[in-house]
């Protein structure tokens, strides 16, 4: 458990140094940090399927529902880096936990619903925790002129770095935290209603979160761009030939 | 040229474009990247100036606002790197041309460069992840599902392949044309770029769309003729679907919101039904 802890920690430090310090390689992603997030726990071998899988689901829905297509000033807060890791987290950690109770149904749908909630609401607090620690930067500007002043640019370059380490902690620190609560969540309430928890309404509960991924995807994508409709009738036109073609007859 | 004042060299450009990864770590309200300018520019600084009083002066000039698209500070940086250089050298620059030309640069290229890698690279990255995972054949269902490796992986190739290009040819793009940023800017073709790329996401989604609903249909063992079943099955999703393209119209950038409702409306009428 505390290697998973610390692999958590790890992985969501680094993410967070990805979107907020600037490196901004895409490692900072949902789909990523979700699949990167299943790659790292190992909740043993008789879950090995799962821990793949789940992860994958997980990572496109929050992809497609946390892609904001609007211009920065516009977006609200939001800490998609670790949301993936989140929701990953807790859907493993929880499956393995709550196995007995709650067995994997439906192809681990069930879990896979259960993570994305986890990372879209693990994604609100996180982004407001990622707005704090960002307003501390101002506390310290006063130290960074009076560095500029005296010429001390190592002392600059120290407090500097300082900056990057507390990224990577706070990466590291809502990582494991929202974990924790969503573990803790999902162990209280989710034993409680498991009569309630059938194979249809896991289905029905993953459909529409598909479908409203879909929506935002079509926001983010073929709305407000010039000729989008007609760019994406191409590429559904593209996707049935090919599979009629490869499929041999049928889609 | 003054003798004293060494020129710089091709390893403190590099340097530059490595330090321009933290751009944003010391970001805040009043200056925005200013410190994360700052911070990036002093390779520069410690090999024009010779001692700290000097180095201390031409930190303060750029400790102040500033704010540019990440990916493309480098142009900048380097603009900004060959401007010192010539203060340094005693040449025809001075703190108030450096700020100007900086402000001149940098407003374009985050004005271009937020709709071009925010707006549209970066979801296009995403969406074509996603699209692995409908298009990568499951090699054995009973093994290890590869997806999880191909997607991210996807992902990463889109978008470092288009934004990379920009970060490590920046500063030393920057630096030699110092001389005219208009036409550095202009070579860039940073709106043209936009435009082929939203095509590719519009073109990316239609693939996707129909994609998934030939997996959703074949998961499902829907037949042409079972229309009344195909309806049940694809009612939730194209509901959803339908529903968050009104609600995303409404409320934009409210994608947590909307999500978490539906689904409670989902579950709230699937309890009564």
């Amino acid at each position: 458990m505390l290697v998973d802890v610390a692999r958590v920690a790890l992985l969501g430090g680094i993410l967070a140094v990805d979107r907020t310090a600037g490196w901004n390689l895409m490692l900072g992603q949902p789909l990523i940090g979700a699949c990167l997030a299943g790659a790292f726990l190992n909740p043993g071998p008789q879950w090995e399927l799962w821990a793949l899988r789940i992860p994958l689901g997980i990572g496109v829905l929050l992809q497609l529902l946390l892609t904001d297509a609007s211009l920065p000033a516009a977006q609200r807060p939001r800490d998609v880096a670790t949301a993936g890791v989140i929701g990953t987290s807790v859907a493993l950690l929880g499956m393995q936990q709550l196995h007995p109770t709650l067995p994997v149904s439906t192809g681990g749908l069930l879990w896979v619903v259960v993570g994305t909630v986890a990372g879209l609401v693990a994604s609100v607090p996180g982004g407001w925790y990622e707005v704090a620690t960002r307003a501390r930067n101002e506390s310290r500007l006063k130290r960074v002129d009076e560095c500029a002043r005296q010429g001390r640019l190592a002392s600059f370059e120290v407090l500097y770095w300082g900056s990057v380490v507390r990224a990577i902690l706070r990466g590291a620190i809502w990582s494991v935290a929202g974990t924790a609560l969503g573990v803790a969540c999902a162990t209280a309430v989710l034993p409680r209603i498991a009569s309630a928890v059938t194979g249809p309404r896991i289905g029905l509960a993953f459909a529409v979160l598909l479908g409203v991924a879909f929506g935002s995807a079509f926001h983010a994508h073929v709305r407000g761009r010039a000729n989008g409709l007609r760019w994406a009738a191409a590429g559904a036109a593209t996707a049935l030939v090919l599979m009629l073609r490869l499929g041999g007859g049928a889609p | 040229m003054n003798e004293r004042t060494p020129a710089l060299r091709s390893s403190d450009l590099a340097r530059v474009t490595s330090r321009s990864f933290y751009l944003q770590a010391f970001f805040t309200a009043e200056r925005q990247q200013g410190p994360g300018f700052a911070f990036a520019l002093l390779p520069v600084l410690r090999r024009l100036y010779p001692d700290d009083e000097a180095r201390g002066k031409a930190l303060q000039r750029h400790l102040g606002f500033f704010s540019t698209h990440p990916v493309l500070s480098g142009y900048v940086l380097g603009l900004v790197a060959r401007l010192e250089e010539r203060l340094a050298q005693g040449e025809d620059a001075d703190d108030g041309r450096i700020e100007q030309m900086k402000r001149a640069m940098a407003s374009p290229l985050a004005a271009m460069g937020d709709p071009l890698f925010w707006v549209t690279l970066r979801p296009l990255a995403g969406l074509v992840g996603v699209l692995g995972m409908v298009l990568t054949p499951l090699a054995d269902p009973a093994g290890p599902d590869w997806r999880v490796l191909v997607c991210p992986l996807l992902s990463l190739l889109t978008y470092n392949a288009v934004a990379l290009p920009f970060r490590f040819a920046g500063v030393s793009r920057g630096y030699a044309s110092g001389e005219e940023p208009g036409k550095l800017l202009r070579s860039l073709r940073l709106t043209d770029l936009k435009s082929v790329l939203e095509r590719a996401g519009a073109f990316a989604f239609g693939a996707l769309a129909v994609s998934t609903v030939a997996v959703l249909a074949s998961s499902a063992g829907l037949s042409a003729r079972d229309l009344g079943h195909a309806a049940l099955v694809f009612a939730p999703f194209a509901l959803g679907a339908a529903g968050a393209v009104v609600a995303f119209r409404l409320w934009p950038g409210r994608g947590v919101e909307v999500s978490l409702l539906s689904l409670l409306l989902a579950l709230i009428l699937s309890a009564r039904a």
